[in-house]
């Protein structure tokens, strides 16, 4: 059964490997998964816990990072975009989550794709999703570093040494900073970000109540009066491309499917929930932050606009209560993403896509070093170049192929359903659902700039490459 | 229910299943001297590895699993030389309370080991501080301590609202009951003044504890629970008896 060969092939890479198998889906439990030799897997993750892989991964960019940028780029309406990426990341999370109940397994979007339409499609969105995490924790990162160096001038510090900025260099150091951390494994990292992301939607809720109020006029303040699309229809979808990035966390709940419990019920809750709160909190940032100083003015204000919207409201106290939360939204959005990379280059390794060699977990830590460094190493050499914008798209270009890809499997899916096909959630209405989702994903990278096309289609065709090249004879259709 | 070999009224009510977990893959081991104690009682090992929470079960597995199983099958082989039968578990794992806790559950685990090193064992010692189950401590001990000439000692710690005396009257009846010679039965009631400390301390003269789960408290919560606090510091190693789950 394990080794459907099709294709008449070794089913083999080029060093010989050979896809390996961990646990058949009747062996899935709500508490373990039970491999061959009946060694049990323990699901570990609860829905709380998902839930805060999802949110915690999505809110550093959506409120930290992208008002400034959006509101520049679409007036007021920016808030119209933040609504069109939920409204699309929706119907792709529907999917997604019928598709991770019935393969709760390790590798999320990357696993459905291989399985459901092959070995080529499944190289080109799991290597390349590497690459899309990879571009996104470097985005995170310089997000992070803005607000580091914005810190150190609310401390009367200055963001320059010896002329130099600090944006960059911090960020470096960060990034540096969290691979190591999940080199050497805190036991505790998980629950951490529990209480990080507690922590930040109680500030933001709080935040946005005020700003909310004041926004209507319940305070009194003045607000400023805007078009509320000053640039025409147009930019409000282009914004969303480029906002799309601020979504792209539902799919890490995927990532970590194997270590969900209960995977049948919490999968579908975490990411449909978590696209559901981050929303929300978009599109109401993004309504209390044009009211409260006009969208030119946020577009000067650049990436940390949103501090200025705090000083605005409520002086220094509000500046340094937002501050410390875009700290700890860049920082967890990066050190989840870092952490789905892992987990990504494992899933393409454990098919022999790459070499093995990938997936070797380090005996003294108990972490998969290969991994979390091949996560890490190139998001520095990112960070470094620091193209804000072109980070965050080509990030968004290449999730996009993979959400539109999960929809089109999904409906191989259930055209033709194998017998181990049983998912505890069943999209209603799916074609209709999976059909927009695909249209919307794909019609998205349409908006984007010509250049993160060009890097998306060049890191896909490489992808691709890399696939003829090293393992054209590994065969994973309807292999689990 | 019953089992019938022994005399009517003198016999265990509920043969005892022990849980013993090891973490097997970080070199813990069971001594002969303690697999040997405990062969008399149904004995499932789970052997366990705990990983952090960026290495999925999966990964890890792939890589560990022959070593788990090969290391949790020469455990099994230390059992079965001390005469006793053994099933086994293997698990991968980001919690280890939540695994040792579903598999005892699973196999209805009267109660749990918390291993520490230990010589020949015969003598036991049972700290009582609250509730516990009579009928399941009753049996595990006598089980235990059917064969050989192994003594127990039953200690009441007194403090308020907890009727100490009682509990170790009520235990050593049970005891009796399942034909456990009433010579090899000490009862004693203290006060102490920090019990898990004293009981640690106490360990020195016995080979085993054997002990309820404790109160969950906040307490409970950032330290761990009692025995888990007596294991640390105890030298012997201690058997936690559960509680039945309802419905069971």
């Amino acid at each position: 059964m394990g080794t459907a060969d099709e294709s008449g092939g070794t089913n083999a890479n080029r060093a010989g490997e050979s896809p390996a198998q961990v646990g058949r889906p009747e062996t899935v439990t709500d508490e373990t998964t039970v491999t061959e030799e009946g060694t049990e897997l323990e699901r570990s993750i609860g829905l709380a816990g998902g839930v805060s892989i999802g949110v915690g991964t999505m809110i550093g960019a959506g409120i930290f990072v992208f008002p400034g940028l959006a509101a520049g780029r679409a007036g007021p309406a920016a808030a119209g975009s933040f609504a069109i990426g939920a409204v699309i990341a929706l119907l792709v999370a529907l999917p997604a989550s019928e598709l991770a109940t019935a393969m709760p397994k390790s590798g999320g979007g990357y696993y459905f794709v291989s399985r459901a339409l092959g070995a080529l499609p499944g190289a080109v969105v799991g290597i390349s999703i590497w690459l899309g995490l990879v571009f996104a924790t470097a985005f995170y990162l310089v997000g992070f570093g803005n607000y580091a160096a914005e810190m150190l001038q609310q401390a009367g510090i200055g963001t320059t040494v010896a002329g130099v900025g600090v944006v960059t260099p911090l960020a470096l150091v960060f990034g540096v900073l969290l691979t190591l951390l999940n080199l050497v494994g805190t036991e505790n990292a998980a629950k951490l970000q529990n209480y990080v992301v507690g922590l930040l939607l109680s500030i933001l809720v709080a935040f946005l109540g005020y700003g909310g109020l004041d926004a209507l006029g319940v305070f009194g303040a003045q607000t400023t009066p805007e078009a509320f699309a000053p640039f025409g229809v147009a930019p409000v979808f282009t914004t969303a491309a480029l906002v799309f990035t601020s979504y792209l966390g539902f799919a890490q709940v995927a990532t970590v499917a194997g270590d969900i419990k209960n995977p049948g019920r919490n999968l579908p809750l975490a990411m449909v929930g978590s696209v559901l709160v981050v929303g929300v909190l978009y599109v109401a940032t993004i309504f209390v932050a044009t009211s409260a100083m006009g969208s030119a003015a946020l577009r000067d204000a650049g990436e940390t606009a949103i501090v200025n919207v705090a000083d605005q409201f409520l002086g220094t106290a509000g500046v340094v209560a937002i501050l410390l939360a875009g700290l700890l939204a860049t920082v967890s959005s990066a050190n989840a993403s870092i952490l789905s990379t892992s987990r990504a280059v494992f899933a393409v390794s454990k098919d022999a896509l790459v070499p093995a060699f990938a997936s070797r977990v380090n005996l003294e830590y108990g972490t998969p070093h290969v991994a979390l460094a091949m996560a890490g190493g190139p998001v520095l050499v990112l960070v470094a170049l620091g193209e804000t914008e072109v980070l965050a798209e080509v990030a968004s270009f290449l999730h996009l192929v993979m959400y539109g890809l999960m929809c089109v499997a999904l409906v191989a899916m259930r055209r033709n359903e194998p017998e181990w096909y049983d998912p505890d959630f069943r999209v209603p209405a799916y074609r209709v659902v999976a059909g927009l989702g695909a249209l919307a994903s794909f019609g998205l990278i349409a908006f984007m700039q010509p250049a993160s096309q060009l890097i998306g289609v060049a890191v896909m065709l490489a992808a691709a490459g890399w696939y003829k090249y090293y393992a054209s004879d590994v065969t994973l259709k309807g292999v689990l | 229910m019953s089992d019938t070999d022994t005399a009517d009224d003198l016999a265990i009510r509920e043969p005892p299943t022990v849980l013993v977990p090891v973490e097997v893959l970080e070199g813990e081991s069971i001594s002969e001297s303690l697999a040997a104690f405990l062969a008399p009682a149904r004995v499932v090992v789970l052997g366990y590895h705990v990983l952090p929470e960026q290495t999925p079960t999966e990964q890890a597995s792939m890589q560990f699993e022959d070593r788990a199983r090969e290391a949790v099958a020469d455990l099994a082989a230390v059992f079965e030389g001390a005469g006793g039968g053994v099933e086994t578990r293997v698990a991968f794992t980001h919690d280890r309370e939540q695994t040792v806790e579903r598999v005892a559950s699973e196999v209805g685990a009267t109660a749990v080991l918390l291993p520490n090193p230990v010589g020949a064992v015969s003598d036991v010692l049972v700290p009582f501080r609250g509730a516990i189950d009579r009928d399941r401590l009753a049996d595990l001990v006598a089980t235990l301590l059917a064969e050989g000439d192994g003594t127990v000692t039953l200690w009441g710690i007194e403090r308020e609202g907890f009727d100490a005396a009682g509990t170790v009257e009520h235990a050593r009846e049970s005891l009796r009951e399942r034909g456990l010679d009433a010579a090899r039965i000490a009862s004693e009631t203290s006060a102490a003044e920090s019990p898990i400390h004293d009981i640690a301390v106490r360990s020195a003269d016995f080979d085993v504890i054997v002990m309820g789960e404790g109160e969950e408290s906040l307490w409970a919560a950032l330290l761990g629970d009692d025995p888990e606090r007596v294991a640390e510091n105890a030298v012997a190693p201690v058997l936690v008896v559960r509680e039945r789950e309802d419905g069971a």
